[in-house]
């Protein structure tokens, strides 16, 4: 028996030393690499004029820099760094150009002409024509395997300079996929592109040890402002590691999460930047039923308009920041806060007498257990997280708190992705969203063909009329207007006063660990993702 | 009065674990309710008076929480140990019992099972199972019965030579009935020790798939899921989300261990006067 109580302490010390061991395993490895660099750079001490930045993990590109398998085009969108795009979104999201010189759209939404810069090279020499922007778009089209092309129907090379796109159907918004879509060189583009990407923007990758790092360098012919950081280093690492990497000095910013928020780190200052990376959990507005495959689709507390009401202005989002985010995050009303296509008549102010009296104006009487209730139906919600975010563990928590103060009994329980989808039809789940694109309401309140949207059973047919026309508009500022309009039109919409089919909570700071002697330059509003958008302008970082 | 002796501490120890790990199981019943509870307003204490084990970061009360995740982590334990040992007691016995043709056919799905590294066959069977309480119950159970039903043949091989099973069978006794009769009362000590050793196997089998995240949902008190979740603050220095969780843990197998041992020597006849 004694062999067997040491073997057990002996397997739980294995275990500590392993754990322990993982943890460690980064910070030594980012050592060794900041010692080359600093040999590298050596005599340039003074001016130092390289970076290193810690990501996670998941930050680290499977398929490589090839924007056909999701690099800056993704699901979380991010400037290329190593690729040139027609256009870029400016710090308040508004549309600006890269490649492009000029854009113009046809009457009917149907043609994009857009002419692009003569004097662009891609790093192996050659120049960078119409051609290859044409290539890269049908290329995208016909491989993308995480963003829509299908508005696209080709795009066609008119001369050196002037590229043409042909629609499937008027697609006002085409200038922010432009802005996210890197240009690759037609000569030089295969199979391995994603490995040895070549571009024409402010970095080279120079090198890339899968599972650990990538070193960028900056690309000396490039045609804008020369980048003022000329190497920059990603590490990608776990939470922890990022942080013991921060506390033993060896990296210059590193991610970091509000759960961290109240340690201090010597030399290094806590950036906290907004975002629109927001999180929110649907209600589904239609009744129970089951569709072919036997899921849940629907669910009866939630189809009662007055009960979404309630439950949006029954929650108090400056407490729920406070708890779960340590402050750091801004409340959220819509999908897309503060962006230029944001109505501001979405926002509320919590008013928990207010959502009392809405339920109890609907018939949901309290019952003995404190619980409300109408015809039988029990005030009652099932919150889904996907197991292993503890933020968003933490909201639904949180959110099982403040509704139980409504008389509304919420449960919560973790999922994995697999069957989350499924199930949000009939129950509320708590999701992330947020980009730099309106498509985002298209996406999440827009109806689909079988005349209900993708993620939880709603559909308006006045919303889905704006969001038509706001796509076949023939300017930018037209449709931010019709984008408007679809959210609330002064008689119906998504927000309270209308169907409320989403509960929207905060959104997200984005926290780093900086070097307290790094100048980070102005951030755009990140979107969802914690990760490539914080260096999509490392080019004007600067050492102070 | 009689002499201290060997077997008195044995049930004195036997009587001791049995106890500890009843109380901590009723225990666990009784706060069910109460370790799900979230209070933000006490989120991240450190152990105190009013919070034995101190809180994590939703606020719960890990004292409690502890308590019913090893209170849930025997109920599986027992569940899925029981139906274990049931299994090793059938296919045992019928292997030695039912001629060749069967003990080859036993003997290959034991060696076959036992080749396959157990965590890899269990997180396989608690995914195929939709995970949860039910994944990792049919998961263990059905990959802990192959050491015992190992033992198990090779006593009823060694049994079926003996004199008084081959006078039985002289006398005209069925082959089941000598089963019954004969063998099953002789085997019944190795079947409860192996019960119970079993405990501390599916215990920390089912601590580990959880904690990989093959196992029961995160919100639920699991030790695996404490820990799992404890790893991420070790950093910050909350030291306390993974010592005494972790702690208990070890106490429980052990305990486990201890019983199986005492009641072995209690069993035992070699042991009858130490």
């Amino acid at each position: 028996m004694k062999k067997k109580v040491l073997g057990i302490l002996l397997t739980l010390a294995v275990t500590v030393a392993f754990a322990a061991g993982c943890g460690g395993q980064n910070p030594s490895e980012v050592q060794e690499q900041t010692e080359n660099t600093q040999g590298e750079t050596g005599a340039a001490q003074e001016e130092k004029d390289s970076v290193i930045v810690a990501m996670g993990t998941t930050s680290e590109p499977e398929s490589g820099f090839d924007p056909a398998y999701g690099w800056g085009a993704g699901e979380h969108v991010h400037e290329p760094l190593i690729q040139s795009t027609l256009t870029v979104t400016t710090t308040d999201l508004k549309i600006d150009y890269d490649l492009a010189t000029d854009m113009q759209v046809s009457e009917d939404g149907m043609t994009w002409t857009v002419k692009i810069r003569d004097d662009v090279k891609f790093t192996d020499g050659e120049a960078l024509s119409a051609q290859d922007v044409a290539f890269t778009y049908n290329t995208v089209k016909e491989n993308s395997s995480v963003n829509d092309f299908t508005m696209l129907k080709e795009a066609v090379a008119l001369d050196e300079t002037t590229v043409e796109f042909h629609m499937e159907r008027p697609y006002s918004i085409w200038p922010y996929t432009m802005a996210i879509v890197g240009i690759v060189p037609e000569h030089a583009y295969s199979a391995a592109y994603g490995e040895n990407p070549i571009g024409s923007g402010r970095y080279i990758m120079k090198q890339w040890d899968k599972g650990q790092q990538i070193i960028f360098e900056a690309n000396p012919d490039y045609y804008g402002d020369a980048p003022k950081m000329k190497q920059v280093t990603i590490l990608f690492m776990d939470e922890d590691a990022a942080y013991a990497a921060a506390m033993a000095g060896q990296v210059d910013l590193a991610y970091t999460s509000a759960s961290y928020s109240d340690q201090t780190i010597d030399g290094y200052a806590l950036l906290a930047y907004e975002t629109v990376d927001n999180r929110g959990f649907n209600l589904p507005a239609v009744s129970v039923s089951t569709d072919a495959q036997g899921n849940q689709v629907g669910n009866d507390f939630t189809s009662d308009v007055q009960v979404r009401r309630a439950i949006n202005i029954g929650i108090d989002r400056e407490e729920m920041i406070a708890n779960v985010l340590n402050g750091y995050g801004t409340a959220a009303y819509s999908i897309c806060d503060k962006m230029p296509w944001y109505n501001e008549e979405a926002r509320v102010s919590y008013d928990p007498e207010g959502a009392a009296e809405l339920l109890d104006q609907a018939g949901w009487t309290v019952g003995a257990d404190g619980i409300r209730e109408k015809d039988g139906v029990q005030a009652k919600l099932n919150i889904l997280y996907a197991s292993g975010d503890s933020v968003r563990q933490a909201l639904a928590a949180d959110t099982q708190n403040q509704l139980k103060k409504l008389g509304i009994e919420v449960t919560i329980e973790g999922v994995g992705w697999d069957t989350a989808y499924t199930r949000a039809l009939g129950e509320p789940l708590m999701w992330g969203w947020g980009a730099h694109t309106p498509m985002e309401l298209y996406n999440i309140y827009h109806t689909l063909d079988n005349g209900t949207a993708e993620y939880s059973p709603y559909s308006n047919e006045t919303v889905d009329k704006y969001m038509d026309e706001a796509l076949k508009a023939t300017s930018l500022e037209e449709s931010y207007d019709l984008w408007k309009k679809a959210q609330w039109d002064g008689t119906t919409g998504v927000i309270q006063e209308g169907d409320i089919p989403w509960i929207w909570l905060c959104n997200i700071d984005h926290l780093y660990w900086a070097n307290e002697n790094l100048k980070v330059a102005e951030q755009k509003l990140h979107p969802h993702g914690h990760g490539w958008s914080i260096v999509n302008n490392v080019d004007q970082w600067e050492w102070q | 009065m009689r002499r201290w002796n060997g077997r008195m501490t044995a049930v004195v120890l036997f009587a001791a674990a049995v106890i500890f790990l009843a109380a901590v199981t009723a225990a666990g019943f009784g706060f069910s309710e109460e370790a799900l509870v979230t209070d933000f307003s006490r989120k991240n204490l450190e152990p105190g008076g009013a919070y034995l084990f101190g809180t994590d970061w939703l606020g719960r009360d890990m004292f409690v929480r502890t308590l019913t995740g090893l209170s849930m982590s025997i109920r599986i334990g027992l569940l899925s140990a029981g139906v274990s040992s049931v299994l090793a007691m059938l296919l045992g016995t019928m292997a030695a019992v039912m001629g060749k043709t069967v003990d080859s056919v036993i003997t290959w799905v034991i060696d076959l099972i036992m080749g396959i590294p157990h965590i890899l066959l269990l997180i396989l069977i608690s995914y195929a199972c939709g995970k949860g309480f039910k994944g990792v119950v049919i998961g263990v159970a059905l990959t802990h019965w192959t050491s015992l039903a190992r033992l198990i043949r090779g006593e009823v091989l060694q049994l079926k030579e003996a004199l008084y099973i081959r006078m039985a069978q002289k006398l005209g006794m069925s082959r089941w009935k000598i089963v019954w009769k004969h063998m099953l009362p002789h085997l019944f000590p190795q079947f409860l020790v192996g019960l119970i050793l079993t405990f501390p196997h599916a215990i920390l089998h089912e601590a580990s798939i959880t904690f990989l995240g093959f196992g029961l949902p995160p919100e639920q008190p699991a030790i695996g899921i404490i820990l799992s979740e404890s790893m991420q603050y070790l950093a910050m220095g909350r030291w306390w989300l993974a010592l005494f969780p972790g702690l208990l843990l070890v106490l429980t197998v052990i305990l486990f261990d201890v019983a199986g041992e005492s009641l072995q020597k209690l069993l035992d006849p070699g042991s009858a006067h130490k």
